[in-house]
C-alpha cells in the first residue's frame, strides 16, 4: 500500500517535472533552418521528391543502416533465444487445420500482398512508405501463410539467403558512395534522373528495395523464431 | 497541437503505471511499449507544423512552395528508427518472457527476485 | 590512414554476412569475426599512433556527400582512438576467451558479439545526437541478447531486470533528443554545444538535464543500479568483461562528450553523482561475498570515480592534457583490471570470494590476481597510482577539501575489500583442487597483463621523466623475481650484492643525516640478510619483495621530489604488506597493516599535495629557499600523522604488534628494527622543513610531537609487559623505543636529534639482534609463548649471550650503549626543560626493564621443559649477525664517539651544538660521559660479583629438574598455571587500567559501525525489477529538485 502511495507520488512529480515539456514548448509555424535546408538540397541535389525518404537514406543514412542493424540484432536475440536447435523437431502440431475459407483467402491474398509490399519499397522516394513499410507488408504477408496454414515450413536457406545478401548489397552501396564519390552511404554515384519519377534520386530505390527485403525477410525469421517457442 | 503533445506525455504515464504497478512480465512489457508509443507521438507533435502538409513533392506541393508548405521532415524520419528501435526492444523483451516463463512457468515478476543485495 | 569509417563497413558487411559464412564451417565465421576485430584494432591502433606520436590533428568524417549538420558525421581524435583501440582489443581478446562458447553455440551469439563492439565503436565516433541514440540502443540490445547466452534461470532473470531499467533509459534520451532539437534546431553535438546558453531556460534545462540523466543512469550510479549488479554477477565470463569495460567504456565516452551541455555551476552536482555512487558501492562491497557481484560494485565504483573525476577537472578548468591524463588512467586501470578479474573468475568456477583461495595453487595465475588488485588500489607504478598524484595536487591547489576526503575515503574502502579478498586467498587452508586452465582462456589474461606492465613502466619514464633511480626497486625485485627458481642461500647472496651495489650507486648523493639513515636501511639489511640463509628450499617471493623493500627504503634517501618520495613510500609499503603476509596466521594482521599504510600514505599524499614546495626529499630540501608559506598547517598535520602512523605512535599502533608479531620470524626483524625507522626519517625532513621556515606555533607542535613521543613510549612499555607471546612482546617493545626517538627528534634541539639518530642506530643493533636470537629460538623449540619456555641456557647458549648484551643495551644500564642513549635522551630533554616528560620517560625505562627481565628469565633461566630435552643451538646463519651486532655494540659503547662525533656533525648545519669532547669524553651542559670509564668501572664491579658467585657456588645443592611435587593437586591446565604465564599478573592489578585496549575498542567500533552502514544499505537491492525501476525514477526526481530544475 505504501509501495502503491510511492508510485503515485512518483509519477505526479515526474507530471510536475515535466510540465515545462507540454507548456513551455513553443509552437512553430514555420521550418527551421536546417529542415528547410533539407526540403531545398532533397529537390535539387537529390531529385528526392518524399523529402522524409531523402531525409533517412540520404542525410540521415548512417542512422537508417544503424535501425536496419537493430532490427538484425533483435533476429538474432530473438533467434539465440527462442529457435529450436536443429534436430529438435517440433511436436506433431494438435492443432485443428484452418478452415478452407481462411486457406483459400491466404493463398489468394498473399501474392497480391508481397506485391504491394515491393511497391511500396520501389515507390518509397516518391510515395509515402519505403523499405521498413515495404518490408513490413511482405513480413505480414508470410505472417497470414503461418497463421492459415499450420505446416507451414520457412525456406531457410532462401530466407538466410535473401536477409544476408540484400544487408551486404546495403553496405556495398553506401562504399560505392565512398569509392566513387568519396562519402559513404552518398547515393548521387547513380544518375539522378528527374524529379517525380521511378528512376530518380540515385541510388535511393535501389538501397530502400534492399532495406525492404532485408525487413521482410528479418521479420519473417522473428516470425518463424517465436512459433518456434510455442508449443 | 498541443494536446496531442499533452497525449504523448498522458501515454508515457500510463505505460509507466503499467510498468510499476503490474506484476504480470506481459504487463510490464507492455507498458513499456505504451511509453514508446506515447514518447513517438511527441516525436511526431514536435515535427508538426499547423496547416502544413506532408513533406512529399506532389502536385500541389511543388519544388517551388515546398519550404512552406510542408511540415518538419526531420521528426517523421527520427520517428521511423525510433518506432523499428522499440519494435526490436520489445521483440527481445517478450523473447525473455517466453523463456523466463518456460523455465519456471510464473509470470509474476516477484517471482524472480533471488539476485539481490 | 584507414578511413574509420570503414570499421562500421566492416563489422556491417561481414555480420550481414554471417549467415553465409557459418554455412561453410564455424571455424570459418569465427575466424572471419576474429579477423574482423583484429583489423579494427589495427586501424584504431594506427590512428592512436598518430595522435601520440605525430602532429596529427583530430578528422572529421562525413557521410552522404553533405556537410554537417545536414549529414552525420564522425570525429576520430586523440580520446576516440584511445577508446576505440582499447574496445576493440578488449573485444578481440575476449573473442577468443570466449572461443568454446562461440563454438558450441547457434550462429547468433557470434552476430551479437560484433554488434555489441560496433555499438561502442559508433557511440564514441559519431557527432549526432540522434545518431548516438542509434548506436546506443546497437550496442544495448545486442547486450541484453548476449545475457541470455548459456542460458539459465538467473540470466533471464537479470537480463530482464537490465532491459526494462535500461528501456526506460532510452526514453529518456529519446526525450530528450527531440526537445533540444525543437529548441536548437539542430542534432549535431558540436552545433548545439556552441548554442549551450539554451540550458538556462526551464524548457532548455529540462531536455539537456533528461539526456543526460539517461546516460547517467546507463552508467549505473548508486542507488539506481540493482540491475546492473544482478548483471555483472550472473552473465557469462567473456561477456560481462565486455560489459563492465567495453560496455561502460562507450557510454562513459557519450557522456563526456555531452559534459559540455550542462552548466558550470552544475558540473558539482554531477560530480557528487559520481562521488556517492563511488563511495557507497565501495561501501556495500565489504559486505559482498558472491566473486562476481563484488567485481561488479567494484565497477561501478570505479564509473562513480571517472564521473567525478571528468566533471571536476571540467570544472576547475584542468588543462586538457593533464585532465586527459588523469582521467584515461583512471579508466584503463580499471578496464584492464577489471577484464581480468572477470576472465579469471570464469576460470575459477566458483562463487564464494573464499572459494578463490585454489588461486594459491597456481602462482601464475595468483600474480597476476595480485597485480589486477594493486592496479585498482593505486599501488605504485599501475596507471592509478599516477592519476591519484596529480587528480589530489590539483584539488588540494583548488581547494576542494571535501571531495580529497571523499575520494581517498573511497579508495580505501575499495582497498579495504580487495585486499581482503586477496590475503584470504594468499593464507586459505582450503586444499588443492583440480582447476582447468584452457590456453584460450589464459592468454587474453596473460596479454592484459604484459599490457598493465608495459604502460605501468612507460608512465613514469615518459610522463614524469624518472630516470632509473627511482625505479630501482622495482628493477631489483624484477631481478631477483628471475632467479626465484635458485635456492634461498644463493638468493640471499644475490640479494646482497643488490644491495651492496645499490648503496655503492647512491653513495655519492648521500651526505649528513641521509648516511645515517643509509646506514640502518641499508647496511643493516646487509647485515639481517646473512640471517634468511637459514630459509630452507627455494622460497619463493620472499627475496623478491624482501630486495623490493629495502631498495625503496633506499629511494626514500634518495628522492629528489615530492613524487619520487612517494612513489618510494607506497612501494615500500607494498612490498612490507606482502612481506608480513607470508606469515602463517598474518591474513587479519597483514590486512590491518596494510589498511592503515594506505591510510597513512593517503595522508601524506594530500599532505604533499597542500604543500607549496614540490620537492619533499631530503635531497630536495637543499634546493628550496627558505620561505614562511612552504608547508601551510593544514599540509603538516597530514604529513606528520602518515609518519606517526608508520611509526606506530600511540592511537595508530593497533597495526603494529600483529604484523611486527605475525610476521615470520626474520621478517618481523627487519621490519621492528628498520622499516619502523622509515617514519622516522619521514619526520625528520618535516622537522627540518619546519627549521627551514620559521613557522607559527612551531613550538607548540613541536611540544605536542613530544608528548606523543612520551606517551607511546609509556603505552608500548607497559603493554609490552603484559604480552605472553615473545614476538608481541617485543613489537610492543619496539614501539615503545620508537616512541622515545619521536621524544627526542621533538625537542629541535641538537643534543635531543642527537641523541634521537643515536637510539635510532642503536635500536636497530640491539632490537635485531633480540629478534633474530628469538628467531632463532622459536626456530627449534617451534612456539612463540614464553611460558612453554624455559631453561634454554645451556641448549643455546649463544642465544642467550645475544639476548643478554641486547637487553643490557635497551634497558639502558651501564655500561652499553643503552646507557650512553638514556643519558643523552634525559640530557636533552633537562636542556629542554621538559621535566615532566623526562620524568614519564625515566618511569617508562623501568617498566622497560620488567618486560626485558621476563624475556631472559622465562626463556633462558628457569626449568627447561621436558620437550626441549634434545633441542640444539640456533642455526649459525641467525647467529652471525647477532654477534656482528654485538661487536658492534660493544665498539660504540667503548668508544661512543666513533657514533656521536659523526652524528654531531652532520646535526651542525641545522643546530648550534651543545657539547664537547674531550679524548672519549662527552661533555654537555649538564655533566659529562665517558664510554670507557663507564665501561671499566661496570666490568669491575661485574667481575667482584662473578667471583663471589663462583667461590659461593661450592655450597649450592643441585636438584633435579623433575623432583618437584605438585602438592597433592594436579593442575587443570599444566601451562597456564606456569610461574611464566601471566608474569606480572600482579602489576596487572596494578596498571590494569593503562592497558584496557581503549585503542583497539575504537577503531574495531569504527569497523563495526562501517560494516553494519554497509550491510543495511545494501538492503535497497531488494531484487525486484519493478522497485528498481523506481529508484531510477526517483533519482530522476530528487536529482532533477537538487539540481534546481524549474
Amino acid at each position: 500500500m505504501i509501495k502503491r502511495l510511492l508510485i503515485i507520488v512518483v509519477i505526479i512529480l515526474l507530471i510536475v517535472i515535466f510540465l515545462p515539456f507540454m507548456k513551455n514548448v513553443i509552437l512553430k509555424d514555420s521550418l527551421n533552418e536546417l529542415s528547410s535546408g533539407y526540403v531545398e538540397k532533397s529537390v535539387s541535389d537529390l531529385k528526392t521528391a518524399n523529402i522524409v525518404t531523402a531525409v533517412v537514406v540520404t542525410f540521415r543514412g548512417l542512422d537508417t543502416l544503424g535501425e536496419v542493424t537493430v532490427l538484425f540484432i533483435a533476429t538474432a536475440g530473438v533467434g539465440l533465444l527462442l529457435k529450436r536447435k536443429k534436430g529438435e523437431k517440433s511436436k506433431k502440431s494438435d492443432k485443428r487445420p484452418a478452415s478452407e475459407i481462411l486457406q483459400t483467402g491466404a493463398s489468394f491474398l498473399f501474392p497480391l500482398t508481397i506485391l504491394f509490399g515491393v511497391y511500396i519499397f520501389l515507390h518509397g522516394h516518391l510515395t509515402p512508405g519505403g523499405g521498413f513499410q515495404g518490408g513490413v507488408i511482405i513480413a505480414s504477408a508470410f505472417l497470414l501463410l503461418l497463421l492459415s496454414n499450420i505446416n507451414f515450413q520457412f525456406n531457410h536457406t532462401v530466407l538466410h539467403w535473401v536477409e544476408s545478401l540484400s544487408g551486404a548489397f546495403y553496405v556495398l552501396l553506401g562504399l560505392l558512395g565512398l569509392i566513387l564519390l568519396g562519402s559513404f552511404l552518398n547515393p548521387k554515384f547513380l544518375p539522378l534522373g528527374t524529379l517525380g519519377t521511378l528512376f530518380s534520386a540515385g541510388a535511393v530505390p535501389l538501397i530502400y528495395s534492399f532495406i525492404g527485403l532485408k525487413v521482410g525477410s528479418e521479420l519473417s525469421n522473428i516470425l518463424d523464431s517465436m512459433r518456434g517457442a510455442e508449443e | 497541437m498541443r494536446y496531442t503533445l499533452i497525449l504523448g506525455f498522458i501515454l508515457f504515464m500510463i505505460g509507466l503505471w503499467a510498468m510499476l504497478t503490474r506484476k504480470n512480465l506481459f504487463k510490464i512489457v507492455i507498458g513499456f511499449s505504451i511509453i514508446d508509443t506515447g514518447v513517438h507521438l511527441i516525436i511526431v507533435t514536435i515535427g508538426y507544423l499547423s496547416g502544413k502538409t506532408a513533406p512529399i513533392l506532389d502536385k500541389l506541393v511543388t519544388p517551388a512552395n515546398a519550404v512552406q508548405k510542408v511540415v518538419d521532415p526531420i521528426p517523421s524520419a527520427l520517428v521511423l528508427t525510433a518506432i523499428v528501435i522499440g519494435l526490436a526492444v520489445t521483440a527481445l523483451m517478450l523473447s525473455y518472457v517466453v523463456r523466463l516463463y518456460k523455465r519456471r512457468k510464473s509470470l509474476s515478476i516477484e517471482d524472480y527476485r533471488e539476485l539481490k543485495w | 590512414m584507414v578511413n574509420p569509417i570503414m570499421i562500421f563497413i566492416l563489422f556491417l558487411g561481414t555480420a550481414f554476412l554471417f549467415a553465409l559464412f557459418d554455412k561453410i564451417h564455424r571455424k570459418f565465421s569465427f575466424a572471419i569475426l576474429q579477423l574482423v576485430l583484429l583489423i579494427n584494432t589495427f586501424i584504431a591502433g594506427q590512428w592512436l599512433y598518430k595522435f601520440v606520436f605525430t602532429s596529427q590533428t583530430p578528422v572529421m568524417i562525413f557521410t552522404a556527400g553533405f556537410k554537417p549538420p545536414f549529414s552525420i558525421n564522425l570525429r576520430m581524435g586523440l580520446e576516440e582512438a584511445f577508446i576505440l583501440f582499447a574496445v576493440n582489443f578488449v573485444g578481440l581478446l575476449s573473442a577468443l576467451y570466449l572461443s568454446k562458447s562461440f563454438k558450441h553455440s547457434k550462429v547468433y551469439p557470434l552476430v551479437l558479439y560484433l554488434m555489441m563492439i560496433m555499438g561502442v565503436n559508433g557511440i564514441v565516433m559519431t557527432r549526432d545526437l540522434f545518431n548516438l541514440f542509434v548506436f546506443l540502443e546497437i550496442s544495448s540490445i545486442s547486450t541484453y541478447a548476449l545475457i541470455a547466452l548459456k542460458e539459465n534461470e538467473q540470466r533471464l532473470a537479470s537480463g530482464f531486470k537490465y532491459m526494462i531499467a535500461s528501456g526506460l533509459a532510452s526514453v529518456f534520451f529519446l526525450l530528450g533528443t527531440i526537445f533540444i532539437y525543437h529548441i536548437t534546431g539542430t542534432l549535431n553535438i558540436d552545433q548545439i554545444i556552441t548554442h549551450k546558453s539554451f540550458v538556462i531556460t526551464s524548457l532548455g534545462f529540462l531536455s539537456v538535464f533528461t539526456l543526460m540523466m539517461s546516460l547517467i543512469i546507463e552508467l549505473k550510479p548508486f542507488p539506481a543500479n540493482g540491475w546492473a549488479l544482478d548483471v555483472y554477477q550472473t552473465t557469462t565470463s567473456g561477456v560481462v568483461s565486455i560489459i563492465a569495460v567495453a560496455n561502460s567504456a562507450g557510454v562513459f565516452y557519450a557522456f563526456y562528450k555531452l559534459l559540455p551541455l550542462i552548466p558550470h555551476n552544475q558540473l558539482l552536482f554531477i560530480a557528487g553523482i559520481g562521488i556517492v555512487s563511488f563511495l557507497f558501492s565501495n561501501l556495500i562491497a565489504i559486505k559482498q561475498t558472491d566473486s562476481r557481484r563484488l567485481l561488479g560494485y567494484s565497477s561501478i565504483a570505479q564509473i562513480g570515480l571517472l564521473i567525478t573525476v571528468t566533471a571536476l577537472t571540467r570544472y576547475l578548468h584542468v588543462k586538457s592534457s593533464t585532465s586527459l591524463f588523469i582521467i584515461s588512467s583512471i579508466f584503463l586501470s580499471n578496464f584492464i583490471a577489471k577484464a581480468g578479474l572477470f576472465w579469471i573468475a570464469g576460470i575459477i568456477k566458483k562463487t564464494h570470494i573464499k572459494e578463490w583461495a585454489i588461486l594459491r595453487f597456481k602462482p601464475g595465475l595468483l600474480i597476476i590476481f595480485g597485480v589486477f588488485i594493486f592496479a585498482l588500489v593505486g599501488i605504485p607504478p599501475f596507471p592509478n597510482f599516477w592519476a591519484k598524484w596529480d587528480l589530489i595536487r590539483f584539488l588540494a591547489l583548488s581547494k576542494l577539501h571535501i571531495w580529497i576526503i571523499l575520494i581517498l575515503l573511497g579508495s580505501l574502502l575499495e582497498a579495504f575489500y580487495l585486499f581482503r579478498w586477496f590475503g584470504s586467498i594468499v593464507r586459505s587452508e582450503q586444499n588443492e583442487e583440480q582447476l582447468l586452465q584452457p590456453a584460450y582462456k589464459t592468454v587474453p589474461i596473460i596479454i592484459f597483463f604484459l599490457l598493465l606492465i608495459i604502460i605501468s613502466i612507460g608512465i613514469p619514464i615518459h610522463i614524469y621523466q624518472f630516470d632509473i633511480l627511482p625505479l630501482l626497486p622495482i628493477v631489483g625485485l624484477l631481478i631477483l623475481s628471475i632467479f626465484d627458481f635458485l635456492p634461498s642461500k644463493l638468493k640471499a647472496i644475490i640479494s646482497m650484492i643488490i644491495i651492496a651495489g645499490y648503496t655503492l650507486y647512491i653513495y655519492p648523493v648521500l651526505s649528513g643525516v641521509s648516511l645515517v639513515f643509509a646506514f640502518i636501511f641499508l647496511a643493516g639489511s646487509f647485515i639481517q640478510l646473512i640471517a634468511t640463509m637459514s630459509r630452507k628450499g627455494t622460497d619463493k617471493g620472499f627475496f623478491p619483495l624482501l630486495v623490493g623493500m629495502i631498495l625503496s627504503m633506499g629511494s626514500l634517501l634518495v628522492a629528489r621530489s615530492s613524487l619520487e618520495f612517494f612513489f618510494a613510500w607506497e612501494l615500500m609499503t607494498i612490498t612490507a604488506y606482502m612481506l608480513v603476509l607470508r606469515g602463517r596466521k598474518a591474513e587479519k594482521p597483514a590486512l590491518l597493516f596494510i589498511l592503515f599504510s594506505l591510510a597513512g600514505a593517503y595522508l601524506l599524499l594530500s599532505g604533499l599535495s597542500y604543500a607549496h614546495v614540490i620537492n619533499f626529499s631530503l635531497v630536495g630540501l637543499g634546493t628550496i629557499p627558505i620561505s614562511a608559506h612552504m608547508l601551510p598547517i593544514t599540509a603538516f598535520i597530514l604529513i606528520v600523522v602518515a609518519f606517526l602512523i608508520k611509526v606506530g605512535a600511540v592511537g595508530f599502533h593497533i597495526w603494529l604488534p600483529g604484523s611486527y608479531a605475525e610476521a615470520e620470524d626474520d621478517t618481523t626483524s627487519f621490519m621492528s628494527s628498520i622499516l619502523s625507522k622509515t617514519g622516522i626519517f619521514g619526520m625528520l625532513i618535516l622537522l627540518l622543513f619546519l627549521l627551514k621556515m620559521n613557522m607559527h606555533h612551531s613550538a607548540l607542535f613541536t611540544s605536542m610531537l613530544g608528548w606523543i613521543g612520551i606517551f607511546t613510549v609509556f603505552f608500548g612499555s607497559l603493554m609490552a609487559i603484559f604480552q605472553e607471546d615473545v614476538k608481541y612482546l617485543l613489537a610492543y617493545s619496539s614501539m615503545g623505543q620508537l616512541g622515545y626517538i619521536v621524544l627526542c627528534m621533538a625537542a629541535m634541539s641538537h643534543l635531543g636529534w642527537v641523541s634521537g639518530l643515536y637510539l635510532a642506530v642503536n635500536h636497530l643493533f640491539f632490537k635485531a639482534m633480540i629478534l633474530l636470537a628469538v628467531a632463532g629460538v622459536i626456530s627449534r623449540v617451534g612456539t612463540r609463548n614464553m611460558y612453554e619456555m624455559g631453561g634454554l641456557i645451556k641448549k643455546m647458549p649463544y642465544s642467550f649471550i645475544s639476548v643478554l648484551i641486547g637487553i643490557i643495551a635497551l634497558s639502558g644500564v651501564p655500561p652499553l650503549s643503552g646507557f650512553g642513549a638514556k643519558w643523552l635522551i634525559y640530557t636533552a630533554l633537562l636542556e629542554k626543560g621538559w621535566y615532566f616528560r623526562a620524568g614519564l620517560s625515566f618511569f617508562a625505562s623501568a617498566i622497560a626493564f620488567l618486560y626485558l627481565f621476563r624475556l631472559i628469565h622465562t626463556i633462558f633461566l628457569g626449568q627447561p621443559k621436558p620437550q626441549h630435552q634434545n633441542v640444539k643451538e640456533a642455526s649459525p646463519f641467525f647467529l652471525i649477525p647477532q654477534f656482528l651486532f654485538i661487536f658492534a655494540i660493544m665498539a660504540i659503547s667503548m668508544f661512543p664517539n666513533l657514533i656521536i662525533k659523526p652524528l654531531s656533525t652532520f646535526i651542525n648545519p641545522y643546530f648550534a651544538s651543545t657539547i664537547q669532547w674531550q679524548g672519549n669524553t662527552l661533555y654537555s651542559s649538564l655533566g659529562y660521559w665517558n664510554g670507557n670509564l663507564v665501561m671499566y668501572v661496570t666490568m669491575g664491579v661485574f667481575m667482584l660479583l662473578l667471583i663471589w658467585l663462583i667461590i659461593s657456588i661450592g655450597r649450592v645443592q643441585k636438584v633435579k629438574q623433575f623432583n618437584i611435587v605438585f602438592a597433592a593437586e594436579r593442575p587443570f591446565k599444566p601451562t597456564t598455571t606456569h610461574f611464566a604465564h601471566n608474569f606480572y599478573a600482579h602489576y596487572k592489578r596494578a596498571l590494569g587500567t593503562f592497558v584496557r585496549p581503549v585503542t583497539t575498542g575504537f577503531w574495531n567500533g569504527v569497523g563495526e559501525w562501517i560494516s553494519s552502514a554497509a550491510g543495511s544499505i545494501r538492503q535497497i537491492y531488494s531484487g525486484n525489477g519493478q522497485t528498481y525501476v523506481l529508484y531510477i525514477l526517483l533519482y530522476f526526481i530528487v536529482l532533477y529538485f537538487i539540481m534546481g530544475g524549474k
